[in-house]
């Protein structure tokens, strides 16, 4: 227990550095923050002009479709904000040796190489997210209960782990590989299913992406809680997925740190 | 040593340097294909139940992103706006002062041979799964060829607007210490009005029509649209044309003034 309060002190001394770090680059900043929102823009945009010329996508009409695409991002902002940056220069650092500093830290490795650093223009874009997602249901006329809500909220969790897993079992693979330049192409390939319908799928596709990865539950199982209420088959198969894919991940990292022997002269 | 001979050695030397990192070509190409699967998923629900999308079948559309994809890989210019950052930043441009090279053509160059390195690495995966996508896939029917004629300049064009902007954007790096957020949000930008997101057509026809004087739309929708059959009238390709040169020779000229301009402010220091 004491260790995990550590961890956690750690954990937020790391924000605060990160936080104030932010206020010293702010013009930084805010270009990041506009980006971020620009992108976001680019995807609702998206949706609003193949709804001008069709009535649904898969058996989704555009508002359920747009509460679909608000909760991938949700997602993905508060993927951005706490643990993007730090995943992505895992694969910089391993190549260059840098990584050996984390291993000399005062915490569990992966813990440490996945909190250093924590971006505030990821977090400024929640609440756009968030609106994204309460207009879409108030357009379709939704009045979810508070358990509803507060499961809504735990799944949105359990998207952010797995997208985590994702990330990680992706670069982690830098272990192996000489260089992590476009591996995390990958996670952008894989994470762009999660803005589509799982109806949208069928055959091959519906395999891989749907039952083998899990690419379109972790936003689909959220959405489909606001729409269609509890449905207890669709909850325990986000969870089961979160655990799983997470312990996978944790593993293959595991494995790469085994194999890692550092790239210092 | 003649112009002419100075940069073709330095294209050469670009697609040796360009070769040493296929394999990371590779997988960019390999990924690029898991974004193929999502617009064939995504564009194919669309159309369920309806023949035609803004005038145009399944099949089309499919060819305007697949044509796309493989243009951004011949023309997209990718890592040049980091690579002119870091050398200006690192003092590399320094030697260019001094030597009879041209620093724009010098660059020019290096991005014509890594984009014909990736763009043909980038066929390999494309023509692995051309025998599953081709049946999907529908060329314009009828007489095209006057506008494919018009789409060989335009290529040209657009890889050097893909370019000069690129290169301004470089050229920031006199000004600012960290210039890769305005490049991430002129991706953006440019993802949408250059029609990489969906075909610019589909936008209400006043959008349409403004993005249509924007140098993005020449980036990578106009050549794609008239090898797609998303532009059939003749004239409308010439006025296009017309347009893009405009946009080449004015991205040329703002290139020029940030050179001029930026070197003003650049101190070269060290032994």
């Amino acid at each position: 227990m004491s260790a995990l309060l550590r961890h956690l002190r750690i954990w937020l001394a790391s924000i605060r550095y990160s936080l104030v770090r932010a206020m010293m680059f702010r013009g930084d900043f805010i270009m990041w923050a506009l980006v971020e929102l620009f992108w976001m823009s680019v995807n609702v945009m998206l949706v609003g002009i193949i709804y001008d010329h069709t009535e649904s996508i898969a058996g989704w009409s555009k508002y359920e479709m747009l509460l679909l695409v608000g909760t991938t991002l949700l997602v993905q902002r508060l993927l951005m904000a706490f643990f993007w940056s730090n995943l992505f220069e895992l694969g910089r650092n391993v190549r260059s040796g840098t990584f050996d500093f984390f291993l000399a830290q005062p915490g569990w490795p992966l813990f440490m190489v996945s909190t250093r650093k924590f971006d505030l223009d990821g977090l400024v874009n929640v609440p756009v997210a968030l609106a994204i997602v309460v207009y879409s249901a108030q357009r379709l006329n939704l009045d979810p209960s508070a358990a509803q809500i507060a499961v809504y909220a735990a799944l949105v969790v359990c998207g952010l782990v797995l997208h985590y897993a994702t990330l990680l079992a992706i670069i982690s693979l830098v272990f192996w590989l000489q260089s992590a330049k476009g591996i995390e192409g990958g996670y952008f390939g894989l994470t762009e299913f999660s803005r589509l319908p799982r109806e949208a799928l069928r055959g091959v596709a519906q395999v891989v992406f749907v039952y083998a990865l899990p690419v379109v539950v972790v936003s689909n199982v959220p959405a489909r809680l606001l729409i269609h209420g509890f449905e207890p088959g669709y909850l325990a198969w986000m969870v089961g997925a979160t655990v799983f894919w997470l312990a996978v991940a944790v593993a293959v990292f595991n494995a790469g740190l085994r194999r890692y022997s550092s790239a210092s002269s | 040593m003649s112009a002419l001979a100075k940069y073709r050695q330095v294209f050469l030397t670009g697609i040796q340097t360009s070769l040493v990192y296929r394999w990371n070509f590779a997988i960019r190409a390999t990924f690029s294909l898991l974004h193929l699967v999502y617009i064939f998923i995504l564009w194919g629900a669309a159309y369920a139940g309806q023949t035609d999308i803004g005038g145009f079948p399944l099949a089309a559309t499919l060819t305007y992103f697949v044509v796309l994809l493989i243009l951004q890989f011949f023309l997209s210019a990718a890592n040049d706006d980091y690579e002119i950052s870091e050398e200006i930043r690192n003092g590399l441009i320094n030697q260019f002062l001094t030597k009879p090279i041209n620093y724009f053509a010098y660059r020019l160059s290096l991005y014509f041979s890594a984009r014909l390195v990736t763009g043909v690495l980038s066929l390999v995966p494309f023509l692995c799964i051309l025998p599953f996508i081709g049946p999907k896939l529908a060329l314009p029917a009828g007489d095209h060829l006057a506008l494919y004629a018009v789409a060989v300049p335009a290529l040209l064009m657009s890889a050097f607007i893909q370019f000069t902007i690129a290169y301004c954007f470089g050229m920031l790096t006199f000004w600012f210490l960290e210039i890769q957020s305005f490049i991430i949000l002129s991706l953006a930008v440019e993802a949408v009005l250059g029609g990489q997101i969906f075909p610019l057509d589909l936008m209400p026809p006043w959008l349409y029509q403004l993005s249509s004087w924007l140098p993005y739309y020449y980036q990578m929708y106009f050549p794609t649209a008239l090898l797609t059959g998303r532009i059939t009238d003749l004239s409308v390709a010439l006025q296009g044309l017309a347009i893009q040169a405009g946009w080449s020779l004015a991205l040329f000229l703002l290139a020029r003034f940030l050179w001029t301009r930026g070197l003003r402010r650049h101190t070269a220091v060290g032994g």
